[in-house]
């Protein structure tokens, strides 16, 4: 889950945060951190390695975007969360069930 | 994006908030809803939890042979409405991801919104030691492709 432990940083996670507003230049990412442009530079291999940007000339200038593709291993996780806990609640659902009506037969009994 | 990652699961109950919120910190009841054959095809060999903030808990099952072992910590506990505590296996580190689960009551019943957030102290974790912090991750990911695997045969 390379995506997962890229984004883990919250620098990392502040970039893709800028990223997704609109595509921009490792200069303007520098900008807006008080950081140095090589600690900047490392961040976005570490992302563009781990799949979530991609990098892009436009004559002189590199641009930095988002991925989506890289995204979709996320996507995976959260689906895959959702459907562990959604399976159990369900399960929880059928035992509360369950048990209001043992009770209520044991109730009936009785009476 | 304030926190890395995190699953969001409603669930509609028609019993009231109380029943749904003993039920999580029970371990009779979690026997029968989180864990155990009526979940899915594992055997339960202990499941011992200690319900006040702080406490801690540990599931063990046995899946084919194979102990696993679900251990957290109860980070908040505020009957019926809120219950926070954190996640792993304890074969990975501690703390690897954090569950919320908030109760609301409605007239008949309740309304339950579980968040699952991966990676509440992963900055820490990355920076200190990289190459333990893959391996949680990739145990991570190991416990919860058998979870979807199990659920979809």
């Amino acid at each position: 889950m390379e995506s997962l432990a890229a984004i883990a940083d919250p620098t990392r996670r502040r970039i893709v945060e800028l990223l997704a507003e609109r595509d921009r230049t490792a200069g303007e990412l520098v900008r807006e951190f008080d950081v140095t442009a090589s600690a900047i530079s490392q961040h976005l291999k570490v992302l563009r390695e781990a799949g979530l940007i991609s990098t892009r000339a436009e004559g002189q200038t590199r641009i930095q975007a988002l991925n989506p593709a890289g995204f979709d291993e996320l996507d995976a996780w959260l689906h895959r969360t959702r459907e562990f806990w959604s399976r159990r609640l369900d399960a929880l659902e059928r035992e509360l069930r369950a048990e209001d009506e043992r009770v209520a037969k044991s109730a009936k009994r009785k009476s | 994006m304030s926190q890395p990652v995190h699953a969001v699961v409603m669930h509609r109950f028609d019993v009231p908030a109380e029943r749904v919120f003993d039920a999580c910190l029970d371990p009779a009841w979690v026997g029968r809803w989180m864990f155990g054959p009526n979940v899915r095809d594992e055997r339960i060999v202990r499941l011992a939890l200690e319900a006040r903030v702080g406490g801690r808990f540990s599931f063990v099952v046995n899946r084919a042979g194979t102990e696993v072992d679900h251990v957290g910590e109860y980070l908040e506990i505020e009957r019926p409405g809120l219950l926070v505590f954190t996640w792993a296996t304890r074969d990975a580190l501690p703390e690897t991801s954090r569950v919320i689960i908030e109760i609301t009551p409605r007239e008949q019943g309740c309304d339950m919104k579980l968040t699952h957030v991966l990676g509440a102290h992963w900055s820490e974790f990355v920076d200190r030691a990289a190459s333990s912090w893959s391996q949680m991750l990739d145990a991570l990911e190991r416990a919860i492709a058998q979870e979807a695997t199990a659920q979809r045969g």
